[in-house]
């Protein structure tokens, strides 16, 4: 008993520590407020007069010109959106941090990062708040966030939603980042999944997909969810599509037999380190295009192992062979797609799509009419946490390809996990 | 079921991409090749090549995408993409080209050797486009860039006629009989009215009104683009956009730079025609036009057109009285040291070409009358911007001032299209505390700081437009031709000494003192942008 409290007491420190990191960012235009035992009442009030404060600041020293604009106006503010984070865990404190601190030049926003630790022997809030300003666009405006950081001890923990209710700000679109495997069963997401318009997490880090997914269906946000595992299939997605762009490839697609999907694991063993779900990103790409290609479910032909698969599915034309299997390689991130070969059949022979990934750039081909393989390369860069989410939140609206793909991804796996007949 | 009317035809050509629906590019270009005339020239330098080069990054571009660049130099395919590769290094917002990638997209570049007034040289580069479309399966469709003076379009667009290579699909009468062929064009276009309808007169011997895409890179720019979201996209704006309530509207396009070694092509041109005749009435046309019945490019350039009619060119006897025009003497702009245009060198030392110009014009339509708008443009002024500042009436009733307080300033909307593209509401506030005390404030959006994302640049924009087969960005024939009928008279009237004299302004000054007094006249006073 003892020796679980003590672990909860230094959780709380560490992530005490990990979230500090907030206080030192070099645009910061006001002094870190840290306060302990505070109540909500008190953090609206420090957050209303933040930026008169950081305003009072500038005019003592006319000499910075950063930080009077143009129009004699200092800190012009701009905010676009409330972003609320949840850390349940330590790991998840850091990720916070980081991607937070690197995400604000992209989305002026009032950021508040909830730590609930329900197990303290202690109650109360402990508050941090900071604001800071960027030069983005080489320099020329500047873009100003806030972070709200409050641990919530004890019995409020389990009240999160009327803690943060009053600290957003008014008319703004509110979204929910849980980064890690969101908590479903935890009253905490429901309460604080509704105070928002959109929910976006990272599929990858669900430890069971087919029931994670099967929530996520449910949450009937204004603005949907948003999926970061989903967000790193863009760029394949657009390549794929690129493929039958141009008419006379078009006519191959109803003909589609073969999909074959490789993707990352790392090299030392068959679940990635760190990451949950190596398949998620696999999964919802062949959802992705059997749902743009109005395929359906017809037999497992190999029972998922190891992280590999092999179904028959029913296609407008034909039947497709659906393979999906990791490889080892530690060049990529765990999960992401590391090839795509889509094989059909013309009017005048075979065709195939190729998409293979290399480090940052990847090989793209077509081989289909009978002419010289148009091959190219193109730029596929690893993207950053912050960037997937940037993506994301730039989205305020929901996602019915996404919808789509990700129930036909749940078939799939459920498809996969059968025994075969 | 027989019974019910059954809905329209399929539509012509294949079913869309199923694989497209809901992805984020929904404006993707056919396959094609656009081929650049004046390959060797500095816009495919500076502008083209990084232009091409940023779209591919951003997957604009399909895979078939194929380069030819056309010219007079003597140069290998290898010359002529080291020429572009040095141009993406020098001036691409991406920079420098990433090797792997750029080797993959130089595959597609090719440089065709020629001159354009040999006929030969057409018929060779109509055969190397029959043998990309069946190498690169660029599907016959062909995109003409004229990256050459103007005085060389009719040779050219005669040239591509005899080749075979100015019609599109059906009409085409060798190679490919499908797929399109557009001509994208680069202003000046014209020197007068006369001189824009020849032009347009030779072009349409050869191609159809919707394959000419004449280019002016202002519509390109986000906040003009923007321009229609925040009229036809808001409800808050359009009610009051109007004579009611609508005082004036001042557009500026100011320029901190001299000719800039364009001495011989600016001296024969002048403000007017430089920035007026395109930007300059092109702006007041997305500001004061009717919502469009749709997007499409026909419903948006009809509309303009529309403003345009309504514009009417001025009476000799008023020129000298609603224009201004001006030349910079020598002076500061920027810390830097500024010879007067006078003594730039290819210009007249006797010059009496305007580098400056200020019109009071008028718009006769049920929304505008009555209300004036002052357009200025010049060179050598204090800062480098673009807006359009929209003055509001004053409150009917001049309530504070039994207070004391003397006339609020009216309220003004400025939309900010260079630099610091943004919007800027002005407004009256009561300072806090006891009396009445009464100040003028601001509401400023800027894009900046709001989405601090990259915007393309007008080229990127405007090429994938041209692709992509959309106009709205693009001028059409009537339009120039009416833009130029409004400034044939003022340009009339003042080679006949009628409309007022040349007045003189010192560099890094906002023009001459005579600008001012235009509107002065009327009560009013140039915002200080």
């Amino acid at each position: 008993m003892t020796g679980s409290r003590s672990a909860t007491v230094e959780r709380e420190r560490a992530a005490h520590r990990r979230l500090m990191r907030f206080g030192v960012h070099p645009g910061q235009v006001v002094p870190m407020w840290e306060t302990s035992d505070t109540s909500v009442q008190a953090i609206a009030t420090h957050l209303s007069s933040l930026w008169m404060a950081a305003d009072g600041a500038a005019e003592a020293a006319p000499g910075d010109a950063r930080t009077v604009t143009e129009k004699g106006l200092a800190h012009a503010r701009a905010s676009v959106l409330n972003l609320i984070a949840v850390v349940i865990d330590d790991q998840a404190a850091d990720r916070v941090v980081s991607t937070l601190l690197e995400l604000g030049v992209r989305h002026p926003s009032r950021a508040i990062v909830l730590a609930p630790h329900p197990g303290s022997s202690k109650r109360g809030i402990d508050a941090r708040i900071s604001a800071h300003c960027t030069l983005a666009n080489g320099g020329g405006e500047r873009v100003c966030c806030e972070e709200v950081v409050l641990l919530v001890r004890g019995e409020s923990a389990a009240h999160l939603a009327g803690i943060v209710a009053p600290l957003l700000i008014h008319d703004l679109p509110t979204h929910v980042w849980w980064p890690g495997d969101p908590p479903f069963r935890n009253p905490a997401f429901d309460q604080v999944v509704e105070l928002c318009d959109r929910v976006l997490f990272d599929s990858s880090d669900m430890d069971d997909l087919a029931a994670g997914w099967r929530r996520i269906a449910g949450l009937r946000r204004r603005s949907g969810s948003g999926d970061l595992s989903w967000e790193r299939l863009h760029l394949w997605q657009e390549l794929t599509a690129q493929f039958f762009d141009a008419p006379r490839f078009r006519r191959y697609l109803p003909n589609v037999s073969r999909l074959r999907i490789r993707y990352a694991v790392a090299p030392s063993g068959a679940t990635g380190a760190g990451i949950a779900s190596p398949m998620a990103q696999a999964l919802l790409y062949a959802g992705w295009i059997a749902t743009r290609l109005g395929w359906k479910r017809h037999r497992t032909l190999e029972t998922l192992t190891a992280g590999a698969f092999r179904l028959v599915l029913e296609g407008r034309h034909e039947m497709v062979d659906l393979l999906v299997e990791p490889e080892a390689t530690d060049a990529v991130r765990a999960g992401d797609l590391l090839s795509v070969r889509m094989a059909s059949r013309g009017e005048t022979g075979a065709g195939e799509f190729i998409i293979d990934r290399a480090v940052d750039d990847a090989a793209v081909a077509t081989n289909a009419d009978g002419m010289t393989a148009l091959f190219r390369r193109v730029p596929m860069l690893p993207r950053s946490e912050a960037e997937l989410l940037s993506a994301q939140l730039a989205l305020d609206r929901a996602d019915a390809v996404y919808d789509d793909a990700m129930r036909a991804a749940g078939i799939l796996l459920a498809s996969a996990r059968e025994v075969t007949a | 079921m027989a019974t019910t009317a059954s809905p329209a035809a399929a539509p012509a050509g294949p079913a869309p991409n199923p694989l497209r629906a809901g992805l984020r590019l929904e404006r993707i270009a056919e396959p094609c090749t656009m081929v650049i005339c004046g390959a060797t020239g500095d816009l495919t330098e500076r502008k083209l090549g990084p232009a091409l080069y940023n779209t591919l990054l951003g997957g604009f571009l399909p895979p078939e995408f194929t380069v030819v660049g056309f010219a007079r130099r003597d140069l290998t395919d290898e010359a002529f993409r080291a020429h572009l590769l040095d141009g993406i290094n020098k001036y691409s917002r991406n920079r420098p080209a990433k090797p792997s990638i750029w080797e993959s997209f130089a595959a597609g570049i090719e440089y065709h050797r020629g001159d354009f007034d040999d006929a030969a040289a057409f018929t060779e580069l109509a055969k190397r486009l029959d043998r990309i479309d069946r190498d690169r399966g660029t599907a016959g469709n062909r995109l003409f860039y004229l990256a050459v003076p103007p005085s060389l379009y009719p040779e050219i667009i005669g040239n591509l006629e005899r080749a075979g290579l100015a019609a599109s699909g059906e009409k085409r009468t060798t190679g490919p009989k499908h797929g399109w062929t557009r001509v994208i064009v680069e202003k000046p276009f014209g020197y007068d009215l006369a001189s824009a309808q020849a032009l347009n007169h030779e072009i349409a011997a050869a191609l159809d009104e919707e394959q000419v895409f004449r280019i002016d890179h202002y519509l390109g720019k986000e906040t003009v683009q923007n321009l229609s979201v925040f009229r036809f996209g808001n409800g808050l704006f359009e009610p009051i956009w109007n004579r009611r309530y609508i005082d004036s509207v001042q557009i500026t396009v100011a320029e901190t730079v001299g000719v800039e070694g364009r001495g011989e092509f600016y001296d024969g041109t002048g403000a007017l025609r430089d920035i007026i005749q395109n930007h300059g009435l092109q702006l007041l046309a997305m500001f004061a036009m009717e919502p469009p019945v749709d997007l499409s490019a026909e419903d948006l350039r009809d509309e303009k057109l529309k403003v345009l009619r309504a514009v009417k060119p001025m009476p000799p006897e008023d020129v000298a009285r609603n224009t201004v025009r001006g030349q910079y003497v020598n002076g500061w702009v920027e810390g830097e040291r500024m010879p007067a245009y006078r003594d730039e060198p290819e210009v007249a030392p006797d010059s009496e070409t305007e580098t400056y110009v200020a019109l009071k014009l008028a718009i006769e339509s049920w929304r505008w009358a009555g209300v004036p708008f002052y357009i200025r443009t010049g060179k050598a002024m204090p800062s480098r911007v673009t807006e359009i500042a929209v003055q509001f009436r004053r409150a009917p009733l001049a309530l504070f001032s039994r207070a004391g307080v003397p006339q609020i300033d009216p309220n003004v909307l400025a939309i900010r299209v260079q630099p610091d593209e943004g919007i800027l509401l002005r407004f009256g506030a009561k300072v806090p505390g006891q009396g009445l005390n009464i100040r003028t404030v601001n509401m400023d959006f800027r894009y900046g700081s709001s989405f601090a994302v990259d915007s393309p640049d007008a080229y990127e924009t405007l090429l994938l437009d041209a692709m992509v087969g959309d106009a709205s960005l693009f001028t059409r024939n009537d339009e120039v031709e009416r833009a130029w009928a409004i400034l044939d008279p003022i340009l009339d009237t003042w080679s006949s000494g009628e409309g007022g004299p040349l007045h003189f302004y010192g560099a890094g000054t906002w023009g001459p003192p005579a600008a001012d007094e235009l509107l002065e006249r009327d009560g009013r006073a140039w915002r200080r942008p």
